[in-house]
């Protein structure tokens, strides 16, 4: 039993790990991404990567690669690398995230090699629709370093993206934002990289 | 993936669900909130230090609703104030026992939401005085986050029974929870005197080490007292004939070395009783009967 809920943990560590790359930002800073696609989507902090990046995978290859997608207000970045199939993430559902829930945080605080934190959901605002702005608000301990790494639910699913800390309570984008996020990305690359948002039509393909 | 870190997940969910219904904001301050628990039908127990005005107190419902309440009584000893919410129709908080609580055990620590935030038992121990003057039947020392207005709300075991209210008033280097006994026995008395009565000498004592002839020509088993430094005149003390200058040894014959021997010797069942008071004034030995009287409300 006991033995068990170490394994478990140790298990989920792991897997963690291996979808979690350092990334340093040209003139921004270093924090943590996630593979989000086995294409080689990554994403991670706006605040972390804006334009140019180094990404370094757990089994250290290094990527120095451009920024295909930011959004700042959501602190979100997508970065592409050209490494063959990689190992993503299994993402959850962050609407249906409950307060008490355990949560795992992953990241390269101070530059050094992947952490683990363990905590709970700290609060679930209740909104009449979905909105950008809400967090994940967890308590659990989390540095600078974990900004853009991945916070995770008990399946080991990534439920958001490790952003902040206000009061003392660590915040994550939601992965229902990241999710938009991307198809957001999407679409504008298949735009042409217009880089706006649309208005409800679109060019034939 | 692994059941036993999925089930505790869950457990850790389900007790906030469940604890949950029974918690709510507590707005008797300005700017943050506290936190309150429905700890029988219309009664809600808090933090004393979170109460900031004594009028015009609200509380809030976990779904929102504002409803009127009103304070009943406070203890700041304990760091307990009791609210009257004629009107509330949430569950009461399920108990579990605070005296099974080990350290290591995982508990949750709740807020008005309900918020969460989770750790450890990280010491029990035995019957304490509270740099407030209250006592606290058992010590639980927790190792969790409370965030700021959590003070006042609910110690939660992984069932999801209230085990404590938590405070963050009481110590200042971790969280302590207030256990079920020590919160049912005052907020019974809040209820029914509007406080917690609570002996009182009108002095003001600092422990000193008596030299060892003195000692032991006033045949004392002991090396330690507590010196008079001031003297309330009206006081029972005062009344009695006590001087600035005169060291306390014993009170009925208990030897008193700290000041916390002193709150110990003077529970509220104590208020109207004689003590007898073993003391030294210049050299000698003598005993003084003091009445025990009631310590005045605190000014604020």
């Amino acid at each position: 039993m006991h033995s068990s809920l170490a394994e478990g943990l140790a298990g989920l560590a792991e897997r963690i790990r291996q979808i979690t790359v350092r990334v340093h930002g040209r003139g921004s800073g270093h924090g943590s991404g996630v593979i989000w696609r086995p294409d080689g989507h990554i994403v991670t902090s706006a605040h972390v990567a804006s334009r140019l990046a180094t990404v370094v995978l757990s089994d250290d290859r290094a990527f120095e690669t451009a920024v295909i997608a930011c959004d700042p207000e959501r602190d979100l970045a997508a970065i592409k690398v050209d490494a063959g199939p990689l190992p993503a993430a299994a993402i959850g559902d962050s609407d249906a995230l409950r307060v008490g829930d355990m949560v795992f945080a992953v990241g390269h605080p101070f530059g050094g090699t992947g952490t683990l934190t363990a905590g709970i959901v700290h609060r679930v605002r209740r909104r009449d629709g979905p909105s950008d702005r809400r967090w994940v608000e967890a308590d659990v301990h989390v540095a600078p370093g974990n900004s853009g790494g991945p916070l995770v639910d008990a399946h080991g699913r990534v439920i958001g993206i490790n952003a902040m800390v206000a009061g003392g309570v660590a915040l994550a984008v939601p992965s229902n934002v990241v999710e938009r996020f991307l198809s957001d990305a999407d679409a504008r690359a298949r735009l042409g990289g217009a880089g706006r948002p649309g208005v409800g039509h679109r060019r034939p393909a | 993936m692994d059941s036993t870190l999925l089930s505790l997940s869950d457990n850790l969910a389900g007790a906030v669900a469940r604890a949950g219904r029974a918690v709510v904001a507590v707005n008797a301050r300005r700017r943050v909130s506290s936190t309150g628990v429905h700890w029988r039908p219309g009664v809600v127990v808090t933090a004393d230090h979170t109460v900031r005005m004594e009028e015009e107190i609200t509380i809030t419902r976990p779904d929102g609703r504002p409803l009127p309440a009103a304070l009943a009584g406070r203890d700041p000893g304990t760091d307990l104030a009791v609210l009257r919410v004629p009107d509330l129709d949430l569950p009461v908080a399920e108990l579990g026992d605070t005296g099974s609580c080990k350290v290591g055990h995982i508990v949750l620590a709740l807020g008005a939401g309900p918020s969460a935030s989770w750790g450890v038992v990280s010491a029990v121990g035995g019957r304490w005085h509270t740099w407030r003057g209250g006592e606290v039947d058992r010590l639980v020392r927790l190792d969790l986050v409370l965030y700021p207005g959590f003070s006042g709300g609910p110690l939660v075991d992984i069932d999801g029974r209230v085990i404590g209210i938590n405070t963050s008033g009481l110590s200042r280097v971790t969280p302590v929870a207030i256990p079920l006994a020590t919160v049912s026995r005052v907020s019974d008395e809040l209820l029914t005197r509007g406080r917690v009565a609570r002996g009182y000498l009108g002095l003001a004592l600092h422990p000193v080490r008596l030299p060892e002839a003195l000692a032991r020509a006033v045949g004392l088993a002991t090396r330690t007292g507590l010196v008079v430094v001031n003297v309330e005149a009206d006081g029972p003390a005062g009344k009695a004939g006590l001087l600035l200058g005169d060291v306390l040894v014993a009170l009925d014959g208990n030897a008193v070395g700290e000041t916390d021997d002193i709150q110990a010797a003077l529970g509220s069942q104590r208020v109207g009783s004689t003590v007898r008071a073993h003391i030294i004034r210049a050299g000698m030995s003598s005993q003084v009967e003091i009445t025990v009287g009631e310590r005045p409300p605190r000014r604020r």
